[in-house]
């Protein structure tokens, strides 16, 4: 009887020879040309600007909180719309559309709120004005 | 799925309504504070008023739920609710009566408290969210619903204890509640993962019936699964081990907010704590007969024990009347641990009637102390013992209804606190568990040591010369006023309300 875990060991060990291996041989293959746009930090294909250590704004942070609203919302309806005709036909309209409604609403609710309350206005501060990088 | 409620044949989730209420609490204040959003323009009586309606609709549902024999075996029998993630039986309602009637008497007193603070929406929407939380904790019968119920009402929770952003104490207090709340969630979560792991659902029926076979249960990382959360359990009813983040944040909280998480928060902690371990564990505990797998119930009287010691004997030693209160209540959630501890005695219903009825008389005497605590604040008077020196002269019935509060917690035969320590120490004495008895005699004991140091100087001490009650706040006197009330006639009542206790609790052990 031979242990499963040795598979999951050989399974780790190809893991890890396979990047290793490809560095080593792409080492070994490629030309050497040093160059200065190579060395510079990737921002995406931008020219670098300043260093990371900057101070973001806060309001960062709000929009990425009502992302988190909106993205759970889609991971629960995209299985709800997959089997919502099926839904329907077995246990009628208003038990497979209601709550999803209800569930809409509460995020809704929670939405307007934090709308109204200036959660997706672009507030600037002062200290962040003056600290930033003049380009 | 259909239930007969009071002759209506009704859907099944109207057994749920009491918490449904709640949630829809919430969403209105939302709405309200929607339509007027810049902070300090909703109107305070808007707010307070429907939170107050919202928390005394759940309060009097469950309470006419209980009545009825809803969720009873009198009534419908127990109600499984999303393939029995959610229960609505007995205990769940009752402990719902004891959320909802704190809840209330919090957002009542709040109304005079909040007077002039910005953000006032934000406040009544945190209270009701969390009392939305707890009140589920009190139906969830599945470690997922459990946790997800627990962190509903523990994140409201956190930001509830900073509210008032511009005080050192309350934001310290407020980070060192997230602090140790995220530790002891992680964890809960890992042992929950661990019985997942040993049992292979999360469903608790389930896991007992998982765990009943024996033999090929993995007891290593069962037991460590079940002391992780057992200790996550801990952190939710302020008890040792995770006891220390309690007097940081009852201190530094507004008072309504200290009253409302010593009580309501700390009852449904037990609540989930009971229902996980009786109805998941107690074949394993050896409470079913035969040689416990894990020996849990030892390791909860451990903890009930270590858990009334610390508390006592810390508030004895506190010169701020409201530090005092926070470790009191440290203590007390020991007592009410004895509700499983003592569990090896013949009429284990009794045993955890017991303790629920505890956590309801303690839901209004501790909730009361805390108003008091939240009324001085309001006159602006200072947090020693001395300075509540004399306080009898200028605001007698408020230091009456005060005096009521300790005593009963002290548990002098003047509220129902006396009753429900004596069926505690009943409980015990079943148990034959001397230890348990002992150390609730003692700690008791002591508490009168302490609780009538606040007497003493309230009646008995000379005023000093600028001690000065201007105003007499009426929504925070009312809530202080009815909580005394209640506290005063649940000593006479008691025999009125403690069979349903028994009642909801035997139903457990089947």
């Amino acid at each position: 009887m031979s242990n499963p875990w040795i598979a999951i060991g050989a399974l780790a060990l190809v893991a890890l020879a396979i990047p290793l291996s490809m560095m080593a041989v792409s080492s070994l293959l490629r030309p050497s040309v040093p160059e200065q746009g190579k060395r510079a930090v990737y921002e995406s294909g931008e020219v670098p600007t300043g260093d990371t250590r900057i101070k973001f704004n806060i309001q960062y942070y709000m929009v990425a909180l009502l992302f988190v609203v909106f993205d759970i919302e889609t991971v629960l309806i995209f299985p709800w719309t997959v089997i919502y005709q099926d839904a329907v036909a077995n246990v009628g309209l208003a038990e497979a559309l209601v709550p999803m409604l209800a569930f809409i609403g509460i995020l809704v609710i929670g939405l307007g709120w934090a709308w109204r309350n200036g959660a997706v206005k672009w507030v600037r501060s002062p200290r962040a004005q003056a600290q930033r990088v003049e380009q | 799925m259909v239930v007969d409620i009071a002759g209506f044949q009704v859907a099944d989730w109207v057994a749920l309504v009491p918490s449904l209420i709640l949630g829809v609490t919430a969403m209105l204040l939302f709405i309200v504070d929607s339509i007027e959003p810049r902070p300090g323009t909703s109107s305070n009586t808007v707010l307070a008023g429907l939170s107050t309606l919202g928390a005394l609709g759940a309060f009097l549902v469950a309470g006419y739920f209980l009545v009825l024999g809803v969720g009873q075996p009198r009534g419908t029998g127990a109600v499984d609710l999303f393939n029995g993630q959610l229960v609505v039986d007995g205990m769940s309602l009752f402990f719902v009566v004891i959320v909802g009637s704190v809840t209330a008497l919090v957002t009542l007193a709040s109304y005079d408290y909040l007077e002039g603070q910005e953000y006032q929406a934000e406040y009544y929407g945190l209270v009701i969210m969390a009392a939305t939380g707890m009140s589920l904790m009190a139906s969830a019968n599945s470690l997922a619903t459990i946790f997800v119920s627990l962190e509903l009402s523990s994140l409201p929770s956190y930001a509830l204890v900073a509210f008032l952003k511009k005080n050192r104490g309350s934001v310290e207090g407020g980070l060192k509640y997230l602090l140790v709340g995220a530790l002891s969630s992680s964890v809960l979560v890992y042992g929950i993962s661990l019985v997942y792991a040993a049992s292979g659902s999360l469903q608790l029926n389930a896991v007992a019936d998982a765990l009943a076979g024996g033999s090929s249960v993995p007891v290593g990382i069962l037991g460590v699964g079940i002391i992780m959360v057992l200790l996550g359990f801990a952190f939710k009813t302020a008890s040792v081990p995770f006891h220390f983040w309690a007097p940081e944040a009852y201190e530094g909280a507004p008072a309504p907010v200290s009253a409302f998480l010593s009580s309501a928060s700390k009852a449904a902690g037990f609540v989930v704590a009971f229902r996980v371990f009786l109805t998941a564990f107690p074949e394993v505990g050896g409470l079913a007969g035969g040689d416990p797998m894990v020996d849990w119930v030892t390791a909860v009287t451990v903890l009930a024990v270590v858990t009334m010691t610390v508390g006592n004997f810390a508030a004895a030693t506190q010169e701020k009347v409201k530090r005092m209160l926070a470790y009191s209540s440290v203590g007390h959630a020991g007592y009410a641990l004895i509700g499983l501890a003592a569990l090896n005695a013949p009429d284990q219903g009794f045993v955890l009637g017991a303790s629920m009825m505890h956590l309801l008389v303690y839901g209004f005497m501790n909730t009361g102390a805390f108003l008091f605590i939240a009324l001085t604040e309001h006159w602006g008077i200072g947090r020693t013992f001395q300075d509540f020196n004399g306080l009898s002269t200028q605001a007698p019935l408020a230091c009456a209804a005060m005096t009521v509060f300790l005593f009963s917690l002290a548990g002098l035969p003047i509220g129902g606190g006396f009753i429900s320590k004596l069926y505690l120490l009943a409980a015990t004495a079943q148990a034959g568990s001397w230890l348990l008895g002992a150390a609730l005699i003692v700690n008791s004991a002591l508490s009168l040591f302490y609780y009538s140091r606040v007497v003493k100087a309230m009646w008995i001490e000379d005023p000093s010369a600028d001690l000065e009650v201007d105003s007499y706040p009426s929504s925070l006197y009312a809530a202080v006023v009815i909580a005394a009330f209640v506290t005063f006639a649940l000593l006479p009542a008691f025999g009125l309300l403690s069979p349903s206790a028994f009642d909801a609790a035997s139903v457990l052990f089947g």
